[in-house]
C-alpha cells in the first residue's frame, strides 16, 4: 500500500510538473515561432539564430524528461541544421546567415508538437494522466468534416466555407462508405465533429461506430435533414446522432452546439475531489480508487486545515464524512458555506446513515447529497465522475458570457489578478491584451444585431482556435475581449495579435449578396508592470486607445507607441 | 578515493532550468532516495558545497555565466578542492564531448534528457562501475 501510494505521489507530481513544462516550453516555442516568421530566406542575423539555438537546446535536452520525446528530438534536429548553417556561413564568409525556407517552416511547426500532446507516450512507465482545463476548448483546433454525396459537395458544400470562418478545421468529404471511413481515419485531428445528411444518417453512423470503436469515441455526429419533424428528429436519435438541425442550419447555434460536442469528448480531466475523512487508511484507499481512475484528489484528515486546503485545492465537489472524531461534518458543511466562494460547491456525505429521515436532516443542514457507505470502488469513481461533470458544467454556465462562452467580465478581472500575484511569485512575464472590434456600431447598425451578435461569436472562436490552453480570454464589455497570456512577452503577445489581427481581417462575412470583412485593434500591457491587475487592465485599455487613434486594425504595445502595425 | 555505490547519499546538483531541478529532485529525492541540495548556478553551488558535503556532484553542463566545466574548476580551485566524484548532464552528447569530460575527471556523463524515473539508478550504476578502479586523476 505504501509502496503504491508512493509512486502514486511521484507520478502525480510528475504530471504537475509536466504541465509546467508545457507551459514554459510554450512561451519558448512561441518565441521561436515569432523569431522564424521574422526570418528571411535571404539570411538572418547572428544574434537571433543564437537565441533560437538556446531555446532549441534547451527544449532538446529537457522536452523528453517531460514525456514529449518527439519534440525534443526535433527540437535537437533543429539547432543542429542552424548550428551547420551559421558554420557554413562563417566558412563562407557571408552575413547575415542563410536559412532554409524548411527549417524555418519545421521551426513554425514544432509548436504543434505540443498541442497534440494528449496523443503523445506517457511521461514514464508509471504516469499515465494528465490534467487539462477543463472549460474551454482553446488550445484545440476542432475538426469538421461535412459527409456529401457528390464531390462538388451539393447543397451540403456552402457549410464549409461558413464553418472555416468561425475557426473550424473543416473539410469536405465524399464518395462510397469506405472512401469516407478511410479518408475520416486518415485525418487524425483531436476532436472531430461529422456532418451529414439525415438520408445518409445510418451509413455515416455505422462508420463513426467502427472508427470510434478502435479510437476511444471522440467522433460526435450532427444530421441535417429537409424538416423539422417528430418523426426525422426522432429517428436520427435512434441511430445516435448527438444532434438535428434543419437545412440550411443557423450558422451560430451550429458552431456553439459543434463546439461543445468538442468540448464534451475531449473533456480529459474527470474531476478534483476534496476527501474528508478521518480515518485515514479509508481516505488512502478512495484517493487511490479514485486518482486510479484520473480524478484528481485532495485529502484532507484534519478538519481545522479545511478551509485551507479548499482555496488551495480549488475542488469541483467534496465527500466528507459525517463524523470525524470530535467534530461533526454537518456542522463543517454549514460552515463552508459561510464562505461565498463555496456556496454553490456540491458537499456529498459519505456516511453509513441509511434512515431516510436521517438522511433528510442532514441534507437540510448544507449538504448536497449522500453516499451510503460501505461503497464499492466503481460506484465511488462512477458516482464522483457525475457529480464533477455536473458542477462542472453549472460552474461553465454560471461563469461564462452566454454569446461567447468565455469568462464573463470580473472573472477574466479575477484572473488577471491571479496572474500578476503569479508573476510576482515567479518572476515571470505575462501580458493582457485588450481587443476591440473597429467600427462596430456601424456593423450593428447597418446589418443588425443578430449580424453583430455572428461578428462578435466569430471572433471568440478564433480567439478560441489561435490562442493556447493556458491562454484565458473573457468578454469584457459588447464587443471588447480581454485576454491573458501567462509566461508571455510583450513583444511575443504583440506579435501574435499581429497575426491574430491579420488573420481575423481576412474572414468574409457574408450578409445576402454582399461581403465585407470587419479588423479589431489591440492593447497590450505587461502584468508585472503594474501595480495591480486594475492598473495593467487600464494599461491595456490605454494602449487600445492609442491604437484606435493611429487609425485602428493592428496591436499597441503600452508604454510602446511606436510598436504598431 | 575509492568510491562505495551505497556510500552516496548526499547529491549536489547544479541546474539552472527550474523545470528540470524540480523534476530531478524528484527523481533524485522521492524516487532514489539520496539527500538532494540543488544550485541554480555555479556561484551558488560554490557557498554552500561546503556546509552541504555532498558525495557526489551532478552538473549541468549548458549554464549561463558559468558553465558545468567552469564551475567544476572552480570548485576544484577551492580551498581543501573537491573530494566527491561529479557526473556532468548534456543534451549535446558527442563522443568527442563525453571524453573530454572524463579527462576533466568526471565519472560518467548523463545524457539529456533523462528519465526522472530511472536517473537515480543510471548514477548509482556510473558510481559503481567505478568503484575500486584506478581513478587518481579524479581531483
Amino acid at each position: 500500500m505504501s509502496e503504491s501510494k508512493n509512486t502514486g505521489d511521484v507520478s502525480s507530481r510528475l504530471a504537475e510538473l509536466r504541465e509546467r513544462f508545457v507551459v514554459r516550453a510554450t512561451s519558448d516555442l512561441l518565441a521561436l515561432e515569432a523569431l522564424a516568421s521574422g526570418f528571411s530566406r535571404g539570411g538572418v542575423d547572428r544574434a537571433q539564430l543564437f537565441d533560437a539555438c538556446q531555446r532549441l537546446h534547451r527544449l532538446a535536452g529537457s522536452a523528453g524528461t517531460f514525456g514529449l520525446p518527439e519534440l525534443g528530438e526535433s527540437a535537437r534536429a533543429l539547432e543542429k541544421n542552424l548550428k551547420a548553417a551559421v558554420e557554413q556561413a562563417d566558412q563562407d564568409g557571408v552575413d547575415p546567415v542563410p536559412v532554409s525556407g524548411d527549417v524555418i517552416q519545421r521551426m513554425v511547426a514544432l509548436r504543434s508538437m505540443l498541442q497534440g500532446r494528449g496523443q503523445q507516450g506517457p511521461l514514464s512507465a508509471s504516469s499515465r494522466k494528465e490534467s487539462t482545463s477543463p472549460d474551454g476548448v482553446h488550445g484545440l483546433r476542432i475538426g469538421v468534416a461535412v459527409i456529401t454525396d457528390g464531390a462538388d459537395g451539393g447543397a451540403m458544400a456552402p457549410l464549409r466555407n461558413d464553418l472555416e470562418a468561425y475557426g473550424f478545421d473543416c473539410r469536405l468529404v465524399s464518395g462510397s462508405d469506405q472512401a469516407v471511413e478511410a479518408a475520416l481515419r486518415d485525418w487524425g485531428v483531436g476532436a472531430m465533429v461529422l456532418l451529414c445528411d439525415e438520408s445518409r444518417m445510418e451509413a455515416v453512423a455505422a462508420i463513426r461506430g467502427s472508427i470510434n470503436g478502435t479510437d476511444g469515441g471522440c467522433l460526435s455526429l450532427i444530421a441535417l435533414g429537409p424538416e423539422d419533424s417528430f418523426h426525422s428528429r426522432y429517428q436520427v436519435a435512434g441511430l445516435g446522432a448527438d444532434a438535428f438541425f434543419c437545412h440550411p442550419p443557423n450558422l451560430p447555434e451550429l458552431t456553439e452546439r459543434i463546439e461543445y460536442l468538442a468540448l464534451e469528448r475531449t473533456a480529459k480531466v474527470q474531476g478534483r475531489v476534496a476527501i474528508v475523512e478521518d480515518d485515514t487508511e479509508l481516505a488512502e484507499h478512495y484517493a487511490l480508487v479514485l486518482k486510479t481512475a484520473g480524478i484528481e484528489v485532495c485529502s484532507v484528515t484534519d478538519p481545522m486545515e479545511l478551509m485551507g486546503q479548499l482555496s488551495s485545492f480549488q475542488p469541483d465537489i467534496v465527500l466528507m464524512d459525517v463524523q470525524l472524531g470530535r467534530f461533526s461534518g454537518e456542522t463543517l458543511a454549514r460552515m463552508v458555506r459561510f464562505y461565498p466562494q463555496w456556496l454553490s460547491l456540491p458537499i456529498i456525505y459519505l456516511s453509513s446513515e441509511d434512515d431516510p429521515d436521517n438522511q433528510l436532516t442532514a441534507l437540510s443542514r448544507g449538504a448536497d447529497e449522500f453516499l451510503v457507505k460501505p461503497v464499492s470502488d466503481s460506484y465511488l469513481v462512477r458516482a464522483v465522475q457525475i457529480r464533477c461533470f455536473r458542477a462542472r458544467q453549472l460552474s461553465r454556465l454560471m461563469n461564462r458570457d452566454s454569446l461567447t462562452g468565455l469568462l464573463k467580465h470580473s472573472l477574466i478581472k479575477q484572473e488577471v489578478e491571479k496572474e500578476l500575484a503569479r508573476c510576482r511569485r515567479e518572476g515571470h512575464e505575462s501580458c493582457v491584451v485588450m481587443v476591440d472590434l473597429d467600427h462596430f456600431k456601424s456593423i450593428n447598425d447597418t446589418w443588425g444585431h443578430p449580424f453583430g451578435d455572428t461578428v462578435i461569436r466569430t471572433l471568440a472562436n478564433f480567439l478560441r482556435n489561435r490562442l493556447r490552453e493556458t491562454d484565458m480570454i473573457g468578454r469584457y464589455g459588447g464587443e471588447e475581449f480581454l485576454v491573458v497570456l501567462p509566461r508571455c512577452t510583450q513583444e511575443a503577445a504583440a506579435e501574435l495579435f499581429r497575426e491574430i489581427a491579420e488573420g481575423f481581417s481576412q474572414l468574409t462575412f457574408t450578409s445576402g449578396p454582399e461581403t465585407f470583412h470587419v479588423t479589431l485593434s489591440a492593447g497590450v500591457s505587461a502584468v508585472g508592470h503594474h501595480g495591480s491587475g486594475e492598473q495593467a487592465v487600464e494599461a491595456a485599455d490605454q494602449a487600445l486607445y492609442l491604437r484606435k487613434k493611429a487609425g485602428r486594425n493592428g496591436v499597441t504595445v503600452y508604454g510602446m507607441p511606436g510598436t504598431t502595425s | 578515493m575509492p568510491v562505495q555505490a551505497d556510500s552516496v547519499q548526499r547529491i549536489l546538483y547544479v541546474e539552472d532550468d527550474p523545470d528540470i531541478r524540480s523534476v530531478a529532485e524528484l527523481a533524485l529525492v522521492d524516487v532514489g532516495g539520496f539527500e538532494v541540495l540543488l544550485c541554480e548556478s555555479g556561484r551558488e553551488a560554490l557557498d554552500s558545497i561546503d556546509d552541504f558535503g555532498p558525495d557526489l556532484v551532478l552538473l549541468d553542463v549548458m549554464m549561463p555565466v558559468m558553465d558545468g566545466p567552469e564551475t567544476l574548476q572552480a570548485l576544484r580551485a577551492r580551498q581543501g578542492g573537491l573530494d566527491a566524484p561529479v557526473v556532468f548532464m548534456t543534451a549535446r552528447l558527442q563522443p568527442s564531448e563525453v571524453e573530454e569530460y572524463l579527462e576533466m575527471g568526471a565519472i560518467g556523463v548523463i545524457p539529456k534528457p533523462f528519465d526522472p524515473m530511472t536517473l537515480a539508478e543510471q548514477i548509482r550504476q556510473l558510481v559503481s562501475t567505478n568503484q575500486g578502479a584506478d581513478r587518481r586523476d579524479l581531483r
